[in-house]
């Protein structure tokens, strides 16, 4: 479950260019929600995002995952909650370690690291288990060094070791954004498959209109720095693309093209 | 060709001096290397630790402490200086090259403060290289097995540390800090720790410097670092980087290859004074080489530091 409460971030507060990113924001999702946002450019979808997970300490507010209070915790400390997978592909994983490597470093998110031997037969195999999943092939090659990878792998490697370890909150932010048509695809089934397998909190943040009438159970529009419209239910399974696009207050041709 | 000839005599009888002294430098070279490669780090601290460690070994060796506790407590003040360079980083946001040098000038106050002159001698005081089981105390060979032994233990433990769970993490917060933190991964904590760590073994350096050659000086840093970075860069150009063996093992590997080239250069005849122009020629053309191949259009990715 994920809580938010009158979120509020100013940046350049008292300065020309002020900027009110989050203005008393508040949401819930309850646990085995999939919630998907939307919002145009600005609306503050990476700076709740980032207000989750830490990166971005509130003005005022608070943020509960399953009863507890994280609004103050850093972002090392949140990382026992949630997951997160970027839409940049070389955010989510470290380049110059191998593929096992970075499985080890996300298995271990919500655990105490200790001094004993990090890959050991058991785990790889798990991993090796865990990528195959994805049909990419990457379970062969879990001695390669990640930035060998291709964007789409990456992603993909990025999205098995967020979900891996059961998170109790899971935030995909444009995660397939960055990625071609046919990898995009493929993210997001996968996406999708874990999802619903493991039963996860989720909170997509997406500008794919289709995306976010295909997938999730409830659709959040932010604007100006609030939740502007709920979607949820039967409401949700009703909507279209251009019902969605009618709600935005600024129409591009972005948009269309991007459904 | 007699010239050559005598080139080669006097290289080749000071190849186990040199070897020794190698040996003993090799651990400048591993603190230099741990905080630039593990950690996307680069640090200068090693500058002032080196001597840091000498100055604090030796006080403690002419007031006739054992050398190992002399070893500990330079281990112990080098590791201090390298927290406070990472703190100053971390916590003022200052750039870790401008940390380092902060640190170093400073330390080298504080080497006076605790020589209290500039110099001070320990020949004939008890010191580790006294303590081999075979061989003459004093000559190099001692020195040689000795500082190889400390040198391959600390390998070894470095090796199998990196290999651990929290060893991956601190690697992984040289490889992309954001990341390791969103992983659950205390960012400070590894930093800190980490090049505290790095600089400690600058200082072990120094305390066996002073054991090794009876006397500390406030100035026996003095281009220290430009020496370890050439010897690293050589060292990974044999070695390569690829993996954490091979990234450990190369400061030991460039450390012995680099001295005896110097010992060469300065055997053939080149005067002491330049040396430092031709070490400083060499580093700047390892760090250039791959932008000369890649010639002057805009290159891949390349290694992100922090700044």
């Amino acid at each position: 479950m994920l809580e938010i409460k009158s979120a509020r971030k100013v940046f350049f507060k008292g300065q020309a260019d002020e900027k009110i990113a989050l203005d008393g924001l508040s949401l819930s999702l309850k646990t085995g929600d999939f919630g998907v946002v939307i919002g145009s450019n600005g609306a503050g979808k990476s700076s709740m995002l980032n207000a989750i997970s830490g990166a971005l300490i509130l003005d005022s507010g608070k943020v509960q995952i399953n009863e507890t209070d994280v609004t103050g915790m850093p972002v090392y400390k949140r990382a026992a909650k949630l997951a997160r997978v970027f839409q940049d592909p070389m955010k989510g994983t470290a380049a110059s370690m191998t593929v096992a490597e970075n499985m080890l470093l996300a298995d271990l998110r919500s655990q105490k690291r200790r001094l004993r031997q990090g890959l050991n037969a058991t785990r790889l195999a798990a991993y090796k288990e865990r990528l195959a999943l994805l049909g990419l092939g990457l379970e062969n090659r879990l001695d390669t060094r990640v930035e060998l990878l291709s964007g789409g792998q990456r992603q993909s490697l990025s999205l098995i070791m967020a979900v891996g370890g059961e998170p109790e909150l899971l935030l995909l932010d444009e995660h397939t954004a960055a990625l071609d048509p046919r990898t995009a695809d493929i993210v997001m089934k996968a996406t999708v498959r874990a999802v619903e397998a493991l039963k996860l909190t989720t909170l997509m943040v997406t500008h794919n209109m289709q995306h976010a009438v295909d997938y999730g159970n409830r659709i959040l529009m932010l604007d100006a720095g609030k939740v502007r419209l709920e979607i949820g239910g039967e409401e949700k399974k009703q909507t279209s693309v251009a019902d969605l696009i009618g709600h935005f207050a600024v129409k591009t041709d972005r948009m269309l093209l991007a459904s | 060709m007699a010239m050559i000839q005598d080139i080669f005599s006097s290289f080749v009888a000071l190849v186990p001096v040199t070897l020794a002294q190698s040996l003993i430098l090799a651990f400048v070279v591993l603190g230099i290397m741990i905080p630039f490669r593990m950690l996307s780090f680069p640090d200068l601290t090693s500058e002032g630790a080196f001597p840091l460690g000498g100055c604090v070994a030796g006080v403690l060796l002419a007031a006739g402490q054992s050398p190992l506790t002399a070893i500990a407590a330079a281990l112990i003040a080098g590791f201090a200086a390298g927290c406070c360079t990472a703190y100053i980083h971390l916590r003022f946001r200052i750039h870790t090259l401008l940390a380092g040098i902060l640190m170093m000038t400073m330390l080298y106050s504080i080497n006076l403060r605790i020589m209290g002159r500039s110099n001070l001698s320990v020949f004939g005081m008890e010191s580790l290289f006294n303590w081999s089981p075979f061989g003459q105390p004093g000559f190099p060979s001692t020195k040689i097995v000795i500082a190889g032994a400390i040198g391959l233990l600390v390998l070894v433990l470095l090796y199998l540390y990196f290999k651990t769970e929290r060893g991956t993490g601190v690697r992984a917060v040289g490889s992309n800090p954001d990341m390791a933190e969103a992983q659950g991964i205390n960012v400070w904590t590894a930093t800190i720790g980490g090049v505290g760590l790095a600089s400690a073994f600058s200082a072990l350096s120094g305390s066996l410097m002073v054991q090794s050659q009876g006397f500390a000086d406030v100035n026996m840093g003095l281009g220290i670092l430009i020496n370890g970075l050439a010897a690293l860069m050589i060292g990974e150009a044999i070695t390569g980087k690829q993996t954490v063996l091979r990234q450990l093992a190369a400061p030991f590997v460039g450390a012995v290859v680099y001295y005896q080239l110097v010992s060469l250069c300065l055997a053939a005849g080149m005067p002491p004074p330049d040396l430092k122009l031709a070490t400083g020629l060499f580093v700047l053309l390892m760090l250039a080489l791959p932008s000369l191949k890649r010639g002057r259009a805009p290159g891949a990715a390349r290694e992100v530091m922090r700044e």
